[in-house]
């Protein structure tokens, strides 16, 4: 579905990926893991258009989508949830999930993604009228994935959805992702939290130093030697 | 000597004259809250605003209050082309790039007026002009009461077009998060055109309403610039009801001080309050804590 091939990006001057290849398959949840400053965060922001990339391809359903701006892929139908639960603070919990479907004309189906978030967070429903600031961290969360589901998405990318959250809200999370993707959602999950993200993903890469380093299967990549040795400390 | 209708009256031209400084500053508002642009050209977009309705209430002879119509329409045009052709270059490079930008432009656009207009003094003429409403001992123009009427109605347009419409949802949007709004699907380079042709026509329709109260010159648009920046400052950034109550005690504060304390005091407020805001409330009467 997503085919990243041989793409470099960064800030300005500085190059932080350099020839990154991975793909994704419809209806798989794959994890980019890797370590802080390893480039994860640029390489979703270059996926979805926020960063330019500058050489190699980076196709969506066989179509380049590399050259676009963020709304051109946004409505093509990859979302993505960026680091730090960015809602819009000073809005209501109704009018941030309104503008999830901001690219969506048709106001039924709206309506009808609106009922389907709060079929899966009730409690965005009993809160709908409250500014999104007045959240706590975790009903946050749930807003930011309530909010891109409302776009109807094929592929959904999270960049980093367990900071700062609770273990047991983390777990929570994790279900819900795994519960989207089983309604056919494409699921491509950044994170540090390796061992929670690499337990749910069918497949997972390792991105050190802004190359893919290892790749694999998510439970297998658990027993790699170099990921037990250098991030479960085992 | 001071009296209560003296008082009065002083209270209510304070409201009129807001209400010009409460078109200038929501729109200067709007523009920085969505782009975070500093624009020091606001005051002279209402320079020109007024020449525009000057021109279209002479040359075409449009009435008075329709050639607000021509102003405010001309004026989001000029909005357009300055977003598109200078701002949009030096957005998001280096604040003092912007801040360059908009000072080159108030001599770009006083020079035009002087080679278009020349030096001297306009008015606007009213056909209302002589009329008065009086209240007992108090007076006041027609004119001032439709201005303030005016600017009622788009203040009233203008909650709406926030609250109510896809693009005020967007600006909404844009004011708070630029990236994630990207990620939204909203086209911010969109909401960027609009936002600053809807400050720029607010620009304009506080022109001819100041052409039509007072007499202008190409020199006019610096003065206001600094009052609407010191009642935004007072209402806070990015806030648009800050902007209306800040513009509502800012001219009545004005014109108290002319009324109690003379004249040669009207200007020295905006500094004065400025100062005071600064000092006591940094964030503003409605601002948000820095983000």
């Amino acid at each position: 579905m997503l085919e990243v091939e041989k793409v470099s990006s960064g800030y300005g001057m500085v190059q932080i990926l350099w020839d990154v290849s991975f793909r994704i398959n419809a209806k798989e949840i794959v994890s980019i893991i890797g370590p802080n400053g390893a480039g994860k965060t640029t390489l979703v922001k270059t996926i979805v258009g926020l960063l330019p990339s500058k050489n190699g391809s980076i196709r969506f359903k066989g179509e380049e989508i590399g050259k676009l701006p963020p709304y051109e892929i946004v409505k093509k139908g990859v979302n993505m949830i960026p680091e730090g639960r960015e809602i819009f603070p000073r809005m209501t919990v109704e009018e941030n999930l309104r503008l999830g479907a901001y690219v969506i004309a048709d106001k039924n189906k709206v309506k009808d993604s609106k009922e389907r978030v709060y079929q899966i967070f009730p409690v965005l429903k009993k809160k709908e009228k409250l500014l999104a600031q007045n959240l706590s961290g975790g009903e946050q969360q749930m807003l930011v994935i309530g909010r891109s589901l409302m776009a109807n998405p094929e592929l959904l990318i999270l960049d980093e959805p367990s900071l700062g959250l609770a273990p047991i809200i983390v777990e929570k999370v994790l279900d819900t992702l795994t519960k989207i993707n089983e309604d056919g959602v494409t699921i491509l999950l950044v994170e540090q939290n390796i061992r929670d993200s690499l337990s749910i993903a069918d497949r997972g890469y390792v991105l050190e130093e802004g190359k893919i380093l290892i790749e694999g299967k998510g439970r297998e990549l658990l027993s790699n030697d170099h990921i037990k040795e250098v991030y479960l400390g085992i | 000597m001071f009296t209560l209708s003296g008082i009065v009256e002083t209270l209510l031209w304070g409201v009129a004259n807001g209400c010009i400084y409460i078109l200038l500053a929501t729109g200067l508002n709007i523009i920085f809250g969505v782009m975070k642009l500093v624009n020091f050209a606001h005051g002279q977009l209402l320079m020109i605003g007024a020449y525009v309705a000057f021109v279209a209430s002479t040359a075409l002879g449009l009435n008075a209050y329709l050639a607000i119509l021509v102003a405010m329409g001309a004026v989001a045009v000029i909005g357009i082309g300055l977003e598109r052709f200078t701002f949009r270059k030096v957005l998001g490079t280096d604040k003092l790039n912007e801040i360059f930008v908009s000072l080159g432009l108030i001599y770009v656009f006083e020079n035009a007026a002087i080679l278009l207009w020349g030096n001297d003094s306009q008015r606007i003429v009213s056909p209302y002009e002589s009329l008065r409403l009086s209240l007992g001992e108090v007076a006041i123009g027609y004119d001032r009461i439709f201005g303030v009427l005016i600017v009622i109605a788009i203040l009233i347009a203008l909650f709406l077009l926030m609250k109510k419409t896809k693009i005020g949802l967007a600006m909404r949007a844009t004011s708070q998060k630029s990236d994630t709004s990207m990620l939204m699907g909203i086209n911010i380079e969109k909401v960027y055109i609009f936002t600053f042709a809807l400050g720029a026509a607010l620009a304009g329709v506080a022109g001819a309403l100041y052409g039509i109260i007072f007499p202008f010159n190409p020199y006019i648009g610096a003065l206001p610039t600094i009052k609407a920046f010191a009642i935004i400052i007072l209402g806070g950034l990015g806030s648009i009801p800050g902007a209306v109550v800040g513009g509502l005690l800012y001219g009545i504060a004005e014109n108290t001080a002319v009324y109690f304390l003379g004249g040669i005091w009207q200007d020295a407020i905006a500094f004065a309050l400025l100062i005071a805001v600064l000092v006591l409330r940094p964030t503003g009467l409605f601002g948000e804590k820095g983000e």
